[in-house]
C-alpha cells in the first residue's frame, strides 16, 4: 500500500498542495495509527497532516475523492459494489479478493513477459459442458465479482504504468495495454472460437463475453481518463507554466491561465519579502528605553536597548508605455504590481503613448483585466513621445516623488526622433530612491534607430531587458530587495 | 489514572465522547486531530473564524488529559523574555547587597585583583543558575513534571521573529538558554496554536504542525452545543435561535455571530424567561449577537423577513 501512498502524494503535489517529505512521513505515521479501515477517518488523518491551509484542504478533498475511487465495475451486475468502507468488515470477501488478486497478478505477469496462457478455450472440450468461459478474464467478468474486477484493473494499471501518462493522445494506447495485461488476448481468442462453433450454448456464451468485453473496454477507458486527470494534468500544467515563464510576453496571449501564473509568481515574491519588515540597526542606543528598563534594577543599566527601525514599504510609481508593441509587457507589469499589494501597498500607475495620465483609480475600482483594457483604450493610441510623457509626469506629480519613491518606467524608449527631455529624467533620478527602466527590447538594439535608450540609461539606477515573465519576476524581486 | 495511561488509551471516538462529557461538543475532525497530536507528539495549528471554540478546545483537551493548561497569549512585540524566561534581576541585586559582607570576608587576605577573581570563580555562576530564572509559559510547559497542555493563542498576532523562535520548541520540545544550556521537556506537552488568519504563517511552522480548520458548525452540531451549554433552554427556543443565527450567517455582515455569541444569546433569552422567539425580543437582544453598529442597523431593517425565513426553515424541519 506504500506505493499507493507515494502515488497519492504525487497526485497531491500535482494539485498544488505542497507536501514536503517530512509531512509525507508524518502522514505515514498517522496512517499506521488510523489504518485503511475507515475511509472517513483516513481522509481526516491525511488531510490534517498533508494539507495546511484552506485552499490546500479543498484541493486535497478533491484529490482524495478522485484517487480513492472504487465505484467502477458496478455496472456489470445489479448488486452494488462493495464500497471501500465495507471491505475489512467482511473477512470472506477480503480473502476472496486477495486470492483473486494474486491469481490475476500472476496472469498479468505471465502475459506481460510474453508467455501466452495455456489457452483453454478448445471448442471441442467446452462443447460438452454448459457454456462456461475458459479464459481467466472471461471467467472473472462473467462471475460478476465487481470488486476483484476493479482490483484487477487497478493492478493492470499499475503494471502498465498508467500513471506515467502525459498527453491526452496516449489514452488509447494505455487503455489497450491495460486490456492486454488483463488477458484480453485469451478472451478474444475464446470469443472467436465460440462464434465459429455451431453450438447454441457456445454462441450464447460468445454473445455474453462480447458484451462483457465492451463493458470492460469502457471501464478501462474511464480508468485511464481518471488517471490522466490525476497525474498528467498536473504534469502538463507544470510543463506549460515552465514554457510560459520563458516565452516572449507578446506571445503569451495564446495561453489560457497566464493570470493564474502571474498571481502565483506574485505570491512567491510576497512570501519571500514579507519577512523583512523590521530592520535592526545595532549600535544606536535607545536611551529612553534603556533607562526605563533599568528602573527595577535600581537604575543600573544592565540591559541596553537598541533602536529598531521599521522599514517603510516603497512607494512605487509605474510609468508604462502602452503603445503597440510594448503594451503587452505593460499589461503584465501592471498585473504583477497589483498582485503584490501585500508587500507593495502603494502603487500608482501612469500610462502614456503621447500624453501621460494617471490610471491608479481604474485599478482600485475595476478588476485587473478590465482596468488594463480600459487603460489601453484610453491611452493606447497615438505615436509614442517619451519627452512629452516625461514633461507631463513632471508637471503632474514631481512633488510627490521623494526619497522613498521607486519609479519604474517600462518602454522601448523609441521616441520617433522627438526631443528626449533627458533633463527631466535626471531630475526624477535625483529625487527618487531608485529609478528602474525595463525595456522589452534586447540590449543590442538599445540606441539603434530612434531608440534613446543609451541616453536614458545614464539616469537609471537599473536598466534591464524585460520581455518574459521570468525577466519580470527577477526585476520585481530586485526592486523589493533594494528598497 | 496518570496522564500517560490516559493518552495511550485514547481513540478518536473516546476523545469525542470524552469531550462531550466535558461539555465540549465537537465533530470527528477535531477528535481526530487531538488523537493524532497525542499519538504522534505533534503540535496542532488550529485555524478558523473567531469564536468557534479554538481556545475552548485547548481547555477541554487539558481537562480530558487531566493536565494543567498553560496559556501564552501572543501580541505584537512578544519576545523571548516574556514567552520563555527572564532573569530575576531584583533578586540578583538583593542577594548581592545582602551578601556584600560575606563577599568582603571571602576576599579578605587576597592579594591583588587576579587572586580575588580566582576566589570568586570557585563559587561558580551562582547568580546565573536556575534559582534566579523566572520561567515564562514556554519554559513552564517544558518543565511541568506530569506533562501539560500548552496553548499558544493567536500566533498570527506575533512577529515573524517569534514564529521562527518557536520552531525549535515545536519540533524538538527543547529550548536553548545561552547562560544555562539546552533545556529538554521532562514530558512532552501537547501544544495547540491558534490563528485567526490575519496573516499567512510561514511554511516552516505549518510543516511542523497538524492543521485543523474549525468552520462554523452546522445546524445539528450547534443545537447539540447549545443543548450541552445551556440545558435550561427549552427545545423549541433552542431550535428557533439556532435557525436564526444560521440565517444571519448567510448575510453579508462585518462580523458573523460565532458559537460563543449564540451561547451568550441563549443564556440571555433564558434569563428573560423566553419560551419562543419573536421580533421584538430579537430586536432588543440583537446587540448580543452582532457587535458592529452597521450590522445591527442593517439586520434590524430586514428583521421581519429574516425572521419569517428562519421560522419557515425550522418548521420545514419539524415536519420531516
Amino acid at each position: 500500500m506504500n506505493n499507493t501512498f507515494v502515488e497519492f502524494v504525487h497526485a497531491l503535489r500535482g494539485a498544488d498542495v505542497r507536501v514536503s517529505t517530512a509531512e509525507a512521513l508524518d502522514a505515514v505515521r498517522a496512517l499506521q495509527l488510523v489504518g485503511y479501515q475507515h475511509r472517513a477517518s483516513l481522509k481526516l488523518a491525511l488531510g490534517q497532516t498533508l494539507a495546511k491551509s484552506e485552499e490546500e484542504k479543498q484541493a486535497f478533498d478533491q484529490c482524495f475523492d478522485q484517487f480513492f475511487h472504487f465505484s467502477s465495475m458496478d455496472k456489470l451486475n445489479d448488486t452494488p459494489a462493495p464500497s471501500f468502507q465495507d471491505l475489512p468488515e467482511d473477512d470472506n470477501l477480503a480473502n476472496r479478493l486477495i486470492n483473486n488478486l494474486s491469481q490475476l497478478a500472476s496472469n498479468i505477469e505471465a502475459s506481460l513477459t510474453g508467455q501466452s496462457h495455456p489457452t483453454p478455450s478448445e471448442p471441442g472440450q467446452s462443447s460438452g459442458q454448459p457454456a462456461q468461459s475458459q479464459s481467466p478474464l472471461g471467467q472473472l467478468l462473467l462471475s460478476g465479482d465487481q470488486a476483484s474486477a476493479a482490483m484487477a484493473m487497478a493492478s493492470a494499471g499499475q503494471s502498465t504504468n498508467v500513471n506515467q501518462i502525459q498527453l491526452m493522445t496516449q489514452k488509447g494506447l494505455y487503455g489497450r495495454r491495460m486490456m492486454m495485461a488483463m488477458g484480453l488476448e485469451a478472451m478474444e481468442e475464446e470469443i472467436w472460437q465460440a462464434e465459429l462453433s455451431s453450438d447454441s450454448q457456445q454462441l450464447q456464451l460468445a454473445q455474453r463475453l462480447r458484451a462483457a468485453r465492451d463493458l470492460l473496454r469502457s471501464e478501462v477507458r474511464d480508468y485511464v481518463e481518471q488517471q490522466f486527470l490525476l497525474q498528467a494534468q498536473a504534469k502538463g500544467k507544470q510543463l506549460r507554466q515552465e514554457t510560459m515563464m520563458r516565452v516572449r510576453i507578446e506571445h503569451l496571449r495564446e495561453f489560457k491561465d497566464t493570470q493564474i501564473l502571474v498571481r502565483k509568481l506574485a505570491q512567491r515574491l510576497v512570501k519571500k519579502h514579507a519577512h523583512r519588515k523590521k530592520v535592526h540597526n545595532r549600535g544606536q542606543l535607545d536611551v529612553r528605553s534603556t533607562l526605563r528598563q533599568s528602573i527595577p534594577n535600581n537604575g543600573i543599566m544592565f540591559n541596553p536597548q537598541w533602536k529598531t527601525k521599521r522599514s517603510n514599504r516603497p512607494k512605487v510609481m509605474a510609468i508604462c508605455d502602452v503603445s503597440g508593441s510594448v503594451s503587452q509587457v505593460s499589461r503584465f507589469l501592471l498585473m504583477f504590481l497589483y498582485s503584490l499589494t501585500d508587500v507593495l501597498p502603494r502603487v500608482r500607475a501612469f500610462a502614456f503613448s503621447s500624453h501621460l495620465g494617471e490610471v491608479t483609480n481604474l485599478f482600485q475600482q475595476l478588476d485587473i483585466n478590465d482596468a488594463i483594457d480600459e487603460t489601453l483604450d484610453a491611452y493606447g493610441n497615438g505615436s509614442t513621445n517619451y519627452g512629452q510623457a516625461l514633461l507631463d509626469f513632471k508637471e503632474h506629480c514631481l512633488a510627490d516623488v521623494d526619497k522613498k519613491t521607486t519609479i519604474i518606467i517600462l518602454g522601448d524608449a523609441r521616441n520617433n526622433y522627438g526631443e528626449p527631455e533627458t533633463e527631466v529624467l535626471r531630475e526624477l533620478y535625483q529625487r527618487s530612491n531608485q529609478l528602474i527602466w525595463l525595456n522589452p527590447e534586447h540590449k543590442n538594439r538599445w540606441g539603434s534607430g530612434d531608440s534613446e535608450m543609451k541616453k536614458y540609461q545614464a539616469y537609471c539606477t537599473l536598466a534591464e531587458v524585460c520581455n518574459s515573465l521570468s525577466h519580470l519576476e527577477r526585476a520585481i524581486d530586485k526592486l523589493l530587495i533594494r528598497q | 489514572m496518570s496522564s500517560d495511561s490516559i493518552i495511550s488509551s485514547l481513540s478518536p471516538e473516546a476523545i469525542q465522547s470524552g469531550f462531550a462529557d466535558l461539555g465540549y461538543i465537537c465533530d470527528e475532525s477535531i477528535a481526530m486531530s487531538v488523537y493524532l497530536a497525542t499519538q504522534l507528539n505533534k503540535p496542532i495549528l488550529v485555524e478558523g473564524p473567531p469564536g468557534v471554540g479554538k481556545t475552548e478546545l485547548a481547555k477541554a483537551t487539558a481537562s480530558l488529559l487531566q493536565q494543567s493548561l498553560i496559556r501564552l497569549q501572543c501580541y505584537e512585540g512578544l519576545d523571548e523574555s516574556k514567552a520563555l524566561y527572564e532573569w530575576k534581576y531584583g533578586k540578583q541585586l538583593l542577594y548581592t547587597q545582602v551578601l556584600k559582607d560575606k563577599l568582603g570576608d571571602l576576599l579578605k587576605g587576597a592579594h591583588g585583583l587576579a587572586e580575588s577573581v580566582t576566589r570568586l570563580h570557585e563559587f561558580g555562576d551562582i547568580f546565573y543558575s536556575e534559582d534566579f530564572l523566572e520561567p515564562r509559559p514556554l519554559l513552564q510547559a517544558l518543565k511541568a513534571p506530569n506533562g501539560s497542555v500548552l496553548l499558544i493563542d493567536e500566533i498570527d498576532k506575533s512577529d515573524h521573529e517569534f514564529e521562527s523562535f518557536l520552531l525549535e520548541m515545536l519540533s524538538d520540545y527543547q529550548i536553548s538558554v545561552p547562560e544555562i544550556g539546552t533545556i529538554k521537556a521532562t514530558s512532552q506537552p501537547v501544544v495547540l496554536l491558534t490563528s485567526n488568519n490575519t496573516r499567512e504563517l510561514s511554511d516552516a511552522l505549518k510543516r511542523r504542525c497538524l492543521h485543523l480548520y474549525i468552520p462554523f458548525p452546522d445546524l445539528k452540531l450547534e443545537q447539540k452545543i447549545i443543548q450541552s451549554r445551556v440545558p435550561e433552554a427549552p427545545e423549541n427556543l433552542r431550535n428557533q435561535l439556532v435557525d436564526f443565527v444560521h440565517t444571519l450567517r448567510e448575510l453579508d455582515l462585518k462580523k458573523h455571530p460565532a458559537i460563543s455569541e449564540t451561547i451568550d444569546w441563549a443564556r440571555a433569552l433564558v434569563l428573560l424567561h423566553a419560551n419562543s422567539l419573536d421580533t421584538k425580543l430579537v430586536k432588543n437582544t440583537l446587540n448580543l449577537l452582532l457587535k458592529h453598529e452597521e450590522d445591527i442597523v442593517s439586520v434590524k431593517q430586514e428583521l421581519t423577513s429574516l425572521f419569517a425565513k428562519s421560522n419557515k426553515s425550522s418548521k420545514h424541519r419539524v415536519q420531516h
